[in-house]
């Protein structure tokens, strides 16, 4: 079988995408690993225009039960891992098979950028957490370490201080890069540790996390430091390798669009957080997957 | 006997929760920031201390695991 369309990524472009693929009648199969990626973790959205307050996980659903209503083909926790041409068609990968389809909409998001540092995946979900939202009631009464001394880092603290006993918040460079109203918040209770010109080297345990070494960039010296948390939030990548021999990736992995969503490639568009665009918003992810989906629509229609 | 030990905001434990109810599978939902004796439960089940962790009748399933999932429910 043969789909008019595949959509790669579940967030707010990709859903918006598949609405209005559905919307024009075009056979749509949508792949995603996960629901809304990076918006689950706002506690709170106030710039969706007619939602005055609402948490990313709420506005997912709604997303999600909305796009449901149309008549879409949907594979979830599905990663793909390959996309190649087959004529004029394309072959979308995943780990379960391959799907044929005359367009594809990219719109797979961002995701955590990782340290590469050893320790660090074999103690993901062992006290190693991307997702203070998700696991910071683990750490009650208990000393966490947050890496990244930026907004994401600053609310990554927040989070735990509600229950962590100590937080000590580690940046690379000379000075914290967070806002000073959200480290005035912080330093308020007393509870966080802020620590500058720190690259943190090695993460350590048995079963579970229990320390973290880290060179002092001043002094060139390695400490090791006790904890059984350790937060990472040194900010999103982009991750489209799997499309690498179709697109074009600028420098920071991103895939190269033109304003109307085309990649180098036509018959490929991206949309979203995963395109070069600058600003990335919920409200601007759904426009720019809106966009896609009309264009790959007027590209099926040339190509009939 | 499923029970899904998860907290209110995590991208997969909501994946996993909609997939369970999209399969009309109950389960019991474990909310373990709120439930200490649960929390502690569910790491010495497990061996994690991220969730979403569901256990399925004695079977650990770790994150959202569909194709595990799937197969201890004999779903397909």
């Amino acid at each position: 079988m043969v789909y008019d369309l595949i959509i790669i990524g579940g967030g707010p472009a990709g859903i918006t995408a598949g609405i209005y693929a559905a919307r024009k009648k075009l056979k749509t199969l949508l792949i995603t690993k996960e629901w809304g990626g990076q918006m689950t973790k706002a506690p709170e959205i106030q710039n969706w225009p007619g939602i005055k307050k609402i948490s990313g996980i709420d506005l997912i659903n709604k997303m999600i039960e909305h796009l449901k209503s149309f008549e879409i083909e949907i594979k979830e926790g599905k990663e793909v891992i390959d996309l190649d041409k087959k004529g004029d068609n394309f072959l979308v990968r995943d780990n379960d098979g391959t799907y044929e389809a005359k367009a594809v909409i990219i719109a797979t998001g961002k995701i955590p950028r990782t340290l590469n540092i050893p320790g660090e995946e074999e103690f993901k979900g062992k006290g190693v957490s991307f997702c203070a939202t998700c696991d910071a009631p683990m750490f009650k009464n208990k000393e966490v370490a947050v890496i990244g001394g930026g907004n994401a880092g600053f609310g990554t603290a927040l989070d735990l201080v509600k229950y962590a006993k100590k937080v000590y918040i580690l940046e690379f460079l000379e000075e914290m890069k967070g806002d000073p109203i959200l480290k005035e918040k912080l330093e308020k209770t007393g509870k966080v540790e802020f620590q500058v010109n720190v690259a943190v080297k090695e993460i350590k345990g048995t079963k579970f996390v229990e320390s973290l070494v880290y060179e002092d960039r001043k002094t060139s010296k390695d400490h090791e430091l006790k904890v059984e948390g350790v937060f990472i939030a040194v900010g999103m990548m982009a991750k489209a390798e799997f499309a690498q021999k179709l697109v074009e990736l600028n420098q920071i992995g991103e895939v190269v669009i033109d304003k109307d969503n085309y990649t180098k490639t036509p018959g490929i568009f991206a949309a979203g957080d995963i395109s070069d665009i600058k600003y990335e918003q919920i409200v601007i992810a759904a426009g720019e997957g809106a966009k896609a989906a009309l264009a790959a629509t007027d590209y099926l229609k040339n190509k009939q | 006997m499923i029970k899904v030990y998860s907290t209110p905001s995590c991208p997969y434990c909501v994946t996993l929760k909609n997939f369970l109810k999209e399969h009309n599978i109950q389960f019991e939902d474990i909310d373990v920031s709120q439930n200490e004796i649960a929390q502690k439960e569910m790491i010495e089940k497990s061996g994690q201390m991220g969730v979403p962790v569901a256990d399925i009748d004695g079977e650990i399933v770790i994150g959202f695991d569909q194709d595990k999932i799937k197969k201890l429910l004999k779903l397909e």
